[in-house]
């Protein structure tokens, strides 16, 4: 009985930690001016969804993904619902492809999350932009969306670390 | 004696002439044998006598602390405590001059504009993806804040208009967006049009003034105004100065690029243009659900 008692109790902590670093994540990503380069600003929300679904199972991975994708369409004050969609899709098949493929370690994460950001960005870039039909779209895409996915992959690392370590200090082993 | 040729000691004396004869060698050959073995001795010395100095140094730190212990932890936790108070204080200065210089602004076009409360408000997110630089402020519908006040800075330039008000935070699309559009002119020669944002322009930081007549006499370093036609924007507010000047495609009229007077990407505070209606409202219902929690 304790030790189930002390198992939920870890789960919880674990939990209630990568919902922490998620907010941080949030609040860090909206931050005016705080890791910008040029026009460029990392995405910090979606790496942090894609280590917790690539540590996690692929269902809890696409369910973290999609609070991660709520949070971020509503800081980023968009209709909620597309982010939420598009991280938690990204979230489920990166977790399937950790479970079947691929090894996790610094360089697979990096190629995971750039496509990952890849893929989430241009979505909104095709809903946002390219669909409106505003001028010069490829100029936008090169100078703006490229170099959010180069910068966000570089910083990957950093948040499977993070996650990793909660996830090492609240595993039952322990 | 051949026995003696296989020992190990000889092995060792012999590996130890070898060594001793390299050396010597080498000493030769830079000019520098007297030198040679101490300069040897002193790389085997030094790291240990940096090892055996930072201890030594060490044990007379410890010591010394031992003896003034009392002392230096008494006036190490009154420096901590006043460092504590200085930088706190230094916190509070920072924001009061930044707030003194807001409301002196906000005091110099509160009497431009009567009708109008201006509430300052500090931005506090912007999104990444964001083209045109939208960004969210730490002022809401608590403080009386609706979707579709205006926005300005603290110089008096229009910076957008709220698109969203929630209870604590409000969303701001700026004037860079190509969906805000503000009826505008010239202030020098009374040319309308409308100033709107642009796809194309708003990575420069810059808007764009559109159907202006073909015979504007318009300049570049002109100040562009609003109107206030269609009661959105209030008349005469500030927008920005002209920097280009050229025909329009369809070649019917002029469009000019537009210098907003702040720079939008970076903004740091702004003002809400609070209408004095929606203030009042605002207090009084606050106002009753204090006396109604006296009551």
């Amino acid at each position: 009985m304790e030790s189930r008692y002390r198992l939920q109790r870890l789960l919880f902590f674990k939990w209630l930690c990568y919902s922490l670093v998620l907010l941080l994540g949030a609040a860090l990503q909206t931050t005016p001016g705080f890791l910008t380069i040029g026009e460029a600003k990392p995405v910090l929300i979606l790496p942090i969804c894609m280590a917790v679904a690539c540590i996690e199972d692929p269902y809890q991975g696409a369910w973290f993904g999609l609070a991660g994708g709520l949070i971020w369409d509503w800081t980023a004050g968009r209709v909620p619902g597309l982010l939420a969609i598009g991280v938690a899709t990204v979230c489920f098949f990166a977790s399937i492809a950790v479970v079947l493929i691929l090894r996790i370690n610094h360089m697979n994460f990096v190629l995971l999350a750039a496509a990952g950001t890849w893929l989430v960005v241009s979505m909104d870039f095709v809903f946002n932009y390219w669909m409106r039909s505003y001028v010069q779209p490829q100029v936008e895409y090169l100078s703006r969306i490229l170099p959010i996915v180069v910068f966000t992959a570089a910083l990957s690392p950093f948040m499977m670390m993070l996650i990793k370590r909660i996830q090492k200090k609240f595993s039952p082993e322990e | 004696m051949k026995d003696f040729f296989q020992t190990t000691r000889f092995k060792v004396l012999l590996a130890v002439c070898v060594v001793l004869s390299g050396i010597m060698a080498y000493a030769g050959a830079n000019g520098r044998l007297q030198s040679a073995p101490q300069e040897l001795l002193t790389v085997a010395l030094v790291p240990l006598q940096k090892i055996t100095a930072i201890f030594s140094n060490g044990i007379s730190g410890v010591a010394d602390h031992f003896v003034h212990l009392d002392d230096v932890m008494a006036e190490n936790e009154a420096l901590q405590q006043e460092n504590a108070d200085l930088r706190k204080q230094l916190v509070e200065l920072d924001r009061y001059k930044a707030e003194n210089e807001m409301f002196r602004s906000a005091n110099n076009l509160k009497e431009e504009h009567p009708e109008y409360t201006l509430l300052p408000g500090f931005v506090i997110g912007r999104d990444p993806l964001d083209q045109f630089y939208s960004f969210t402020i730490d002022v809401g519908t608590k403080h009386g804040v609706q979707r579709g006040n205006v926005v300005i800075s603290e110089h008096g330039y229009l910076v957008g208009m709220v698109l969203d008000a929630t209870y604590t935070s409000s969303k701001v699309v700026t004037i860079l967006n190509p969906t805000l559009n503000a009826s505008g002119m010239v202030s020098r020669t009374r040319d309308s049009g409308l100033v709107t944002g642009s796809d194309w322009l708003a990575s420069e930081g810059l808007c764009l003034m559109t159907n202006l007549p073909r015979s504007t006499q318009a300049a570049v370093g002109d100040e562009v105004i609003t109107t206030g036609m269609g009661e959105v924007f209030p008349a005469d507010l500030l927008i920005g100065r002209v920097t280009e000047i050229e025909t329009e495609s369809t070649g019917q009229s002029m469009q000019a690029k537009i210098q907003p007077g702040e720079d939008i990407s970076s903004i740091k505070q702004v003002l809400v243009m609070l209408d004095t209606g929606t203030v009042v409202a605002e207090s009084t219902t606050q106002t009753a659900e204090q006396s109604d929690e006296e009551g």
